[in-house]
């Protein structure tokens, strides 16, 4: 066993900023590697990331790796397999916890194959008995959760769910940061990114928000979801969408929330039209309010709702809008 | 162009019931395709149907997993090949990917189409590391598919929009659910799929012992007592609501 070697998280630049699951990671890293022995170690690709690089070490790493440079400009399942590989035979880390968001379910399985090891996938919670991590993640729909053990080899691999982990706050952390170089086979470059296309970059980002309005079937029209936007502006939230409308194509897939969209945790999570289908559930039910409008009285929504209106959202929503201006006036 | 699609099938999650004594899930006995990879299948025969070929169905599990094959022959895949694994529940990601991979290097496809991740373990890991056993590349979160000359031109959702990449056959591709929808099997493709090949196959279980243990799943505790207003004008219910917020400092 590397005893002693500690945790080593990946975190993800989005930009030249973080996205926020590489904070709750040094959360979630540090309570292994209390357990475990060792320090956090975080790894981060990219181009032009100094300054991600930085807010790690300032968050609490212990230290920093990274690889900077035009190959990490696109993130891409055979170069970041690369990277983390290289990362942890430099590293011989206890456990590496990666996020579980696209980039990072694509290439951990590749990690964990190409070093004979267990991964646990998106987990939501983390403990260490007797060396061991054990990790609960969610299996069938979310519906119920199951916890797994990963035994023997090292290192012990999980990916988790973003929303997991409380972030990590800290300002005046001084880990070192050490650029890393990378070597790329042919083989690790054979998908080429050609162009991403944003969608609805007028919005508020769902990541990390602190209130999110989300709609779904029940609005029957994609020209309704209107009701939807204007209930997020009057509340200051972002607007979500369900699977349903997402692939009747009524909303862009980067507004998304569920099982393959994005798990959100917010403080406050309206959920309007949505009955609640467990792929649903699964990526908001961690959220520490939940508001639920819907016309049936049945729909599971109402199940873990901490507010519920059995009703016509076309009717309460307007309602709801004008009282909230009221109230905000 | 011979595409080889992998299929697995679960539990039918619609008819699974959860005993809120115990928390434990209490399964029907129903089965069905996992939902991703009736996308996939779909997304197998539409590139065929642009750039011509083949697509043969790969599926490992009990011998149920015959019907999940018939249903994919009967949507108009060509071919089969069912791996029967004595205790598939036993085996972890990484084995059950060694003996799907030994299936393909048999069958040497072009293109392997999965999808994203099961309805049932939702690990989406086995996809991922097939293309690491053959040493290919993969593609995850696949809406699209075109064929652009030797290459792959290929659409995927990303949290950060909609992003197009180009890769090269041999490749592993991953499908996510989206906005083509899966065809049902027609009379007619029922018919024909008693008459398409089904290749049977004995799995060789890796000897490794399992990388993870899992427990018995449960259902998560949760502590949520909710206020539900129902039967009261919307102008009330929407009161309610607002004063509630204000009291959780939500406002």
């Amino acid at each position: 066993m590397a005893e002693g070697n500690g945790v080593l998280i990946v975190a993800e630049a989005a930009g030249s900023d973080l996205r926020p699951v590489s904070l709750e990671l040094i959360t979630a890293g540090r309570q292994l590697a209390d357990a475990l022995g060792g320090g956090v170690t975080a790894v981060i690709g990219g181009m032009a990331i100094e300054d991600a690089a930085q807010r790690l070490a300032a968050a609490g790493a212990d230290k920093v790796l990274v690889a900077d440079g035009d190959a990490f400009a696109d993130v891409t399942a055979g170069v970041w397999t690369a990277l983390v590989t290289q990362a942890i035979e430099r590293t011989q880390p206890a456990a590496v916890l990666i996020p579980g968001t696209t980039a990072g379910r694509d290439y951990a399985p590749r990690v964990a194959a190409r070093l004979g090891v267990g991964l646990a996938a998106d987990c939501v919670e983390l403990a260490v008995e007797d060396g061991a991590v054990v990790a609960v993640r969610p299996v069938l729909g979310g519906r119920v959760q199951t916890a797994v053990k990963l035994a023997g080899n090292t290192p012990q691999m999980a990916t988790v769910r973003a929303g997991s982990f409380e972030r990590a706050t800290g300002s005046d952390g001084n880990g070192s940061v050490e650029l890393i170089d990378v070597s790329l086979s042919d083989d690790d470059t054979r998908v080429k990114v050609l162009e991403l296309v944003q969608e609805a970059a007028a919005g508020q980002s769902l990541e990390g928000a602190d209130r999110i309005v989300s709609g779904g079937r029940g609005l029957k029209e994609p020209d309704q979801f209107k009701l939807v936007e204007d209930l997020a502006a009057a509340l200051g939230a972002a607007v979500g969408a369900s699977r349903a409308v997402v692939d009747a194509g009524w909303r862009p897939h980067s507004e998304q929330v569920g099982q393959t969209g994005q798990t959100v945790s917010p403080r406050l999570y309206v959920a309007v039209g949505i009955s609640g289908a467990v792929q649903h559930l699964v990526g908001m039910q961690s959220s520490d309010y939940i508001v639920a409008i819907n016309r049936d009285p049945d729909a599971p929504i109402f199940k873990i709702a901490s507010f519920g209106i059995v009703g016509d959202l076309f009717e309460v929503v307007p309602a709801v809008i004008d009282e909230v201006k009221v109230a905000r006036a | 162009m011979h595409i080889v699609v992998l299929v697995k099938q679960v539990p039918d999650l619609n008819t699974l019931k959860i005993d809120h004594a115990t928390g434990k899930p209490v399964f029907s006995g129903q089965k069905a395709t996992s939902s991703f990879d009736e996308y996939a299948v779909e997304e197998a025969l539409r590139l065929k149907e642009k750039a011509g070929g083949e697509v043969t169905i790969v599926s490992a599990g009990p011998p149920t997993v015959k019907e999940v094959i018939t249903r994919a022959l009967a949507m108009g895949v060509d071919k089969a090949v069912q791996v029967t694994l004595p205790d598939p529940n036993a085996l972890d990601t990484l084995a059950v990917a060694q003996v799907l991979t030994g299936e393909l290097q048999k069958l040497s496809p072009d293109v392997v189409l999965a999808g994203q991740t099961s309805d049932d373990e939702q690990t989406g890991q086995v996809g991922p590391q097939v293309a690491e056993l053959l040493g290919w590349p993969h593609v995850s979160a696949v809406t699209e598919i075109e064929a652009d000359g030797e290459a792959l031109k290929i659409q995927r959702d990303t949290e950060d929009g909609k992003q197009i990449v180009s890769v090269a056959p041999p490749v592993v591709l991953l499908a996510l659910t989206g906005q083509n929808t899966p065809r049902l099997p027609s009379i007619k493709g029922m018919m024909a799929a008693k008459r398409k090949p089904v290749e049977q196959v004995e799995a060789t279980v890796p000897k490794t012992k399992s990388r993870i243990s899992w427990s018995e799943p449960k259902s998560p505790e949760r502590s949520a007592t909710g206020t539900i207003v129902q039967d009261v004008p919307p102008a009330e219910a929407a009161k309610q609501l607002v004063g509630w917020l204000k009291e959780n400092k939500l406002l």
